[in-house]
């Protein structure tokens, strides 16, 4: 159930160029938290900027957690590139940020026991949906695709240590060189076999679209985890609507129907 | 020692024949269908709630991106996406009968015959204290602004509905006129119970990156703090212009947002941008308002309406 409370800042530091790490105590959000959901968090109390910012959760350890000095802990990973999230670069600790969430679906998992093979393909801080889900994933293998336009923006690499992970950049300055949309599709045959995969996508839309496209005859499970321009993150504006095939209604809400879809239900414009 | 015991605080007002036990209400389009907000507040506490705009048959709304915020506000163009009169009735309405609140339902057609069908419709059921009609969506050519930007087309649409519905009856009023009076007056002849104002003013945004709109509308609604000024004007000219009583909106995010409003006229307040933020504000505002009279020495809230001083 998501609520709205606040959280105190614990750390808030820079990870590498424009991504920072903010680490808040935020158990009662915390405790609810499933992987893919997120806050909307409040970046400034005088109204510039206006609107709450989304943010997909990256970690969260429950008051039960076994790593006792995390417990209650929330970590969100964000880039900082408009008035929001320059805002937040400054939140110092002690500080008190007003918190709306856990929000959204989050990812379904696959039945267990799952030896099933997972997939992720993600890119930037799209990365940080995509780690919490790989920490919660079953016994099967895993491979992950991180993709950003430079070294820059390879986050979360460390976070599958029981992963495959493959990295790629645009500008070839880690990994391979080229999208990580074309080094998944190069690496693809190696899955074609076997029974049908869990693929789980989040990053920009140029990319998630371009994934669209190239699995659409796969037999997969397929999800993604869709950005979107948010009013208020819990359901009640209509102002983050992505069009499905739904027959009902055709614009979904990302915050409250999603932000996790099957990548088949999506209608791209 | 004698003890002065003050008489308790009077927040209630009256919308017509219609009394609100605060002047707080939640505005149409940015509360949801009420549930929303169920884990943020206890919907009871406000004077009434106002969910999103209903059709006769279900409406998609305008393509993505639908928001856009700019300095102090927000541009939006949601097009009155809604899933029709049967759904909402079906689905919706149930929830608000464990709410103890009023229930005004905001209702638009694309014809005269639809406006009046469904006030006809809405009448007849239980659970809802009044009706507020939307002759103002800047966002959808269908959304009745055609019945809000001339005073003859107002007249003779709120005459006909007047007809067809007992219920309390609001009209929601579009900024986007050369004289908002003009129009408030003819809704006042054909029969209101009270007009609210203001709806949304007609904007853009470009990205300068891209060369695109930042609405996939291209034109959206404004609204939020930086509309603020320019509502309270429009509420102060029409309270002078009508007798029915006048609910004012634009920006309010907080309670002095609200006091500035009732002092301008209105005898209550509508808060909607700021749901979005802060699902707490209606509460919030209240809160506010029972304060400033207490400091003010002030028992019943009515006092405030168009207290202003020139």
């Amino acid at each position: 159930m998501a609520i709205q409370t606040d959280g105190i800042v614990l750390k808030n530091k820079k990870i590498k160029s424009i991504y920072f790490l903010l680490e808040l105590d935020c158990p009662s959000i915390a405790n609810e938290t499933k992987p893919g959901q997120f806050v909307m968090l409040r970046t400034s109390d005088d109204n510039h900027p206006l609107l709450r910012r989304p943010f997909s959760i990256y970690k969260s350890y429950s008051t039960l957690h076994p790593r006792k000095r995390k417990r209650g802990h929330l970590f969100i990973l964000y880039k900082k590139v408009g008035k929001g999230t320059q805002k937040m670069s400054t939140f110092k600790e002690g500080e008190k940020v007003n918190l709306i969430g856990p929000l959204g679906n989050g990812f379904i998992l696959p039945p267990l026991p799952s030896s099933a093979t997972s997939i992720l393909v993600g890119g930037g801080v799209g990365m940080a949906s995509l780690s919490a889900l790989g920490e919660v994933l079953g016994s099967g293998k895993l491979y992950v695709f991180i993709g950003g336009k430079t070294k820059d923006d390879i986050l979360c690499e460390d976070d599958f240590p029981k992963g495959k992970v493959f990295i790629a950049t645009e500008d070839g300055s880690r990994g391979k060189k080229g999208t990580v949309v074309d080094l998944f599709l190069s690496e693809i045959e190696r899955f074609d076999r076997g029974r049908p995969h869990n693929v789980y996508i989040c990053g920009p839309e140029g990319m998630v679209k371009s994934l669209s496209k190239a699995l659409k005859s796969k037999k997969w499970i397929i999800q993604v985890s869709l950005e979107a321009r948010m009013g208020c993150g819990f359901g009640a504006c209509w102002g983050c609507v992505v069009k499905t095939r739904d027959t009902e209604m055709a614009y979904q809400r990302v915050c409250k129907d999603g932000p996790v879809f099957p990548l088949s239900e999506i209608v791209w414009e | 020692m004698m003890m002065k015991i003050a008489p308790p605080l009077d927040l209630s007002v009256c919308i017509g024949k219609l009394e609100l036990k605060n002047p707080v209400i939640a505005a149409s389009g940015t509360f949801g269908y009420g549930q929303e907000f169920e884990n943020f507040i206890d919907l009871s506490q406000l004077g009434a709630i106002i969910p999103k705009g209903i059709s006769l048959s279900p409406m998609q709304g305008n393509s993505p991106p639908r928001i856009f915020e700019t300095n102090g506000g927000i541009l939006n163009s949601i097009g009155l996406q809604n899933p029709g009169l049967q759904v909402f009735i079906n689905e919706k309405l149930p929830y608000f009968k464990k709410i103890k609140t009023n229930l005004i339902i905001n209702f638009f057609g694309k014809t005269q015959k639809e406006y009046v069908e469904l006030s006809r419709r809405l009448d007849d059921l239980p659970g809802i204290s009044g009706l507020e009609m939307n002759i103002s969506c800047p966002n959808v050519k269908q959304g009745g602004i055609i019945f809000g930007s001339d005073p003859r087309m107002t007249y003779r649409l709120v005459s006909a509905v007047r007809k067809s519905s007992e219920l309390p009856f609001i009209v929601k009023l579009s900024p986007n006129v050369t004289d908002i009076s003009a129009i408030a007056r003819s809704a006042e002849e054909g029969g209101a119970d009270a007009v609210s104002l203001v709806n949304t003013f007609k904007a853009m945004a470009i990205n300068i990156h891209s060369k695109k709109p930042e609405l996939g509308n291209i034109i959206g609604g404004l609204s939020g703090p930086a509309i603020k000024p320019i509502a309270l004007r429009m509420v102060w000219e029409v309270f002078q212009a009508v007798k029915i009583p006048v609910i004012g909106m634009g920006g309010i995010m907080k309670a002095e947002d609200a006091i500035e409003f009732m002092l301008a006229g209105a005898s209550a307040i509508q808060i909607g941008t700021a749901n979005l933020i802060n699902p707490r504000t209606g509460i919030e505002v209240i809160k506010g308002i029972k304060r400033y009279l207490l400091q003010n020495r002030i028992n019943r809230v009515r006092e405030l309406i168009g207290l202003f001083k020139k």
